[in-house]
């Protein structure tokens, strides 16, 4: 299992460079210079600039500084806020991304698995049809529709909970997370009523039953085991579709997380800014699928002995 | 019905007759299929029908409920929001279906040869699909579409090449499984050629799958223009799509829900449709891998 971890880590050193090479070429690319647009500056005033964003160098020493400095974990200083580093930024808004996305995550989980489970063990009666049907509609009705249609519902119309902001008001924080979650609950729902169909037909499940265990125990502990494989390989490349969600969730609910930062930087094209948080983006990708996968084969005997033996 | 079938049966029916039989009984599918013909056609006949022109602004109007004038109202410019809709639909399915195809033609290319190819050439295809599974895509596009200025062709291109890797990995599952089987075997020792084998056995088994794939491709591009669009950061003005509609519709809800409410429907109601068709096209071009 070890070995394993150790595996998947040194195969991700690779694709996070590749990212890193990548988005730094990328940007640097750019045509035009991040100063070029705006109004004319002395001599003086470019050749500090220069100075201290690290341009005066050569490409490839840029390079190297640059990469030198994500080592130690600093992603150098913002082009827009000339006193404010990337590294403040991030600080700032991926607490509330993070957050955010946790309470997503949960209300996925909770309310996914609950129908998902409900749904196959009732399958084909109205307890199977009515949530698998809802799903759907969950999965269709994109957030950027969904979260202003709750706002517009519960906000403005009912006016039961605030519309916007973050930490202000109590009850701010329900329909952001709800907004976000729903997509994916809604997925978890229709995967976990799927998968547990199909274990619920096995024979470990029926000896179960005849050993006259009480449904309980089967459901819980024997089925859920075997039916959560799906779940936690989708929870995976699922973070990033959140990262993805949290943008639009916070431009409608004007929440000062990360990716409402990275969009208003795209916006300023503050290059350094959307540099660093790519990379940090794509390292917390690529790091919650390796965490998927290793729990993946954590849970499942079959892969584990696959592992052990190096794929 | 069972007499429909029993003739069938008896003529022997090819694999298309076949799935368009069973097609036919899944009733979400083909609402969901009018819908998007019914879409796609005022998308296409958009500068002929619409009401008014795409520009025309009734400043004295502004914002205005639907009426018998404005069938879904004004934006607060006094642009007819139905005239809006239709062109934004062009763009939107016109994303959709271009980019789909991008990532189509990558897609089954590199499937295609990294399974009929087989062994190193493979292997390293797929580590190289593996890597690009790991890349936060939605991100580097954003980051494209700031570097380069958001063009439609960057759109085209941006999307489309994210999204042909599982296509490619499903194409090869599909080449490397059916190169394995008998008839193929068969197909061999009877003296066929490369390309007839190719032709009539491998393409015919192939094709389901991506054709179920790509309807399915489709919405998530669909979502994924809408997604930069809202942010600002796909269509630019003048011209609009949903999802710029849409982030429209959000900044003045409060006063003008209609400009929300509308463009949401459309896409929600186009993002339904596709999934169902999807769904409907897979049980019925593959019935053995009905999705429960």
């Amino acid at each position: 299992m070890l070995g394993y971890i150790f595996r998947r880590v040194l195969q991700a050193i690779p694709v996070i460079l590749v990212v890193i090479t990548a988005t730094f070429f990328m940007v640097r690319a750019a045509p035009g210079g991040p100063f070029d647009a705006e109004r004319q500056v002395s001599q003086d005033v470019l050749q500090s600039l220069n100075a201290r964003y690290n341009l005066d160098a050569p490409l490839w020493k840029q390079y190297v500084d640059y990469l030198g400095n994500l080592l130690q974990g600093d992603f150098g200083p913002s082009f827009r806020f000339a006193n404010r580093t990337v590294n403040e930024i991030i600080a700032a808004g991926f607490p509330v991304t993070l957050e955010l996305s946790l309470y997503a995550i949960l209300i996925a989980l909770v309310i996914g698995l609950t129908t998902g489970i409900i749904a196959s063990l009732r399958a084909n009666s109205w307890q199977d049809y009515v949530p698998m049907s809802i799903s759907m509609a969950g999965i269709c009705l994109p957030n950027m529709v969904l979260g202003p249609l709750l706002v517009l519902c519960f906000g403005i119309w009912l006016g039961w909970l605030p519309v916007s902001g973050w930490g202000l008001t109590p009850g701010d924080k329900i329909l952001p997370a709800l907004t976000l979650g729903s997509t994916y609950a809604a997925y978890i729902a229709r995967i976990s009523r799927g998968s547990m169909l199909e274990v619920l037909s096995q024979d470990y499940i029926r000896t179960a039953k005849a050993k006259g265990l009480s449904s309980a125990r089967i459901v819980f502990v024997h089925a859920l085991r075997g039916a959560l494989n799906p779940v936690i390989s989708f929870m995976g490349p699922a973070i990033a579709g959140l990262l993805a969600g949290s943008f639009v969730v916070e431009t409608v609910f004007q929440i000062p997380g990360l990716g409402r930062f990275y969009v208003e930087a795209a916006f300023n094209r503050d290059y350094t800014m959307i540099l660093g948080c790519t990379i940090f983006f794509a390292v917390l990708i690529i790091l919650c699928n390796l965490i998927a996968d290793v729990i993946l084969v954590w849970l499942n005997p079959r892969l584990r002995t696959q592992a052990r033996l190096g794929d | 019905m069972t007499q429909v079938m029993m003739a069938e049966i008896e003529k022997g029916s090819s694999l298309g007759r076949d799935a368009l039989l069973r097609l036919r009984k899944n009733k979400p599918a083909i609402v969901g299929a009018v819908f998007l013909v019914i879409l796609i056609v005022i998308a296409l006949l958009t500068p002929w029908i619409a009401p008014y022109e795409y520009q025309s602004q009734n400043l004295l109007l502004g914002a205005s409920p639907p009426s018998a004038d404005h069938w879904l109202g004004t934006d607060v410019l006094g642009r007819d929001q139905l005239t809006r809709i239709m062109y934004g639909s062009r763009v939107s399915l016109m994303v959709g279906f271009v980019a789909t195809s991008v990532a189509l033609i990558i897609g089954v290319l590199w499937g295609a040869v990294a399974g009929f190819v087989g062994g190193r050439v493979d292997a390293l295809m797929m580590r190289i699909v593996d890597v690009l599974y790991a890349l936060p895509f939605t991100i580097f596009i954003i980051l494209l579409t700031v570097i380069f200025g958001s063009s439609m062709l960057l759109l085209f291109l941006a999307i489309g090449a994210v999204e042909w890797l599982t296509m490619a990995r499903i194409v090869r599952g599909q080449v490397l499984n059916i190169k394995r089987q008998e008839f193929i075997e068969a197909a061999v020792s009877m003296g066929l050629s490369r390309w007839q084998i190719i032709r009539r056995h491998l393409l015919p088994n192939v094709l389901g799958p991506i054709i179920i794939y790509t309807t399915l491709t489709i919405p998530s591009v669909i979502l994924l223009e809408s997604f930069l669009s809202f942010l600002g950061l796909g269509v630019q003005a003048p011209q609009s799509s949903w999802g710029s509609l849409i982030s429209a519709g959000v900044a003045s809800m409060e006063e003008y829900p209609w400009l929300l409410i509308y463009p949401g429907l459309v896409l929600s109601l186009t993002l339904f449709s596709l999934n169902f068709v999807g769904d409907g096209l897979r049980d019925a071009l593959d019935p053995r891998a009905s999705k429960d």
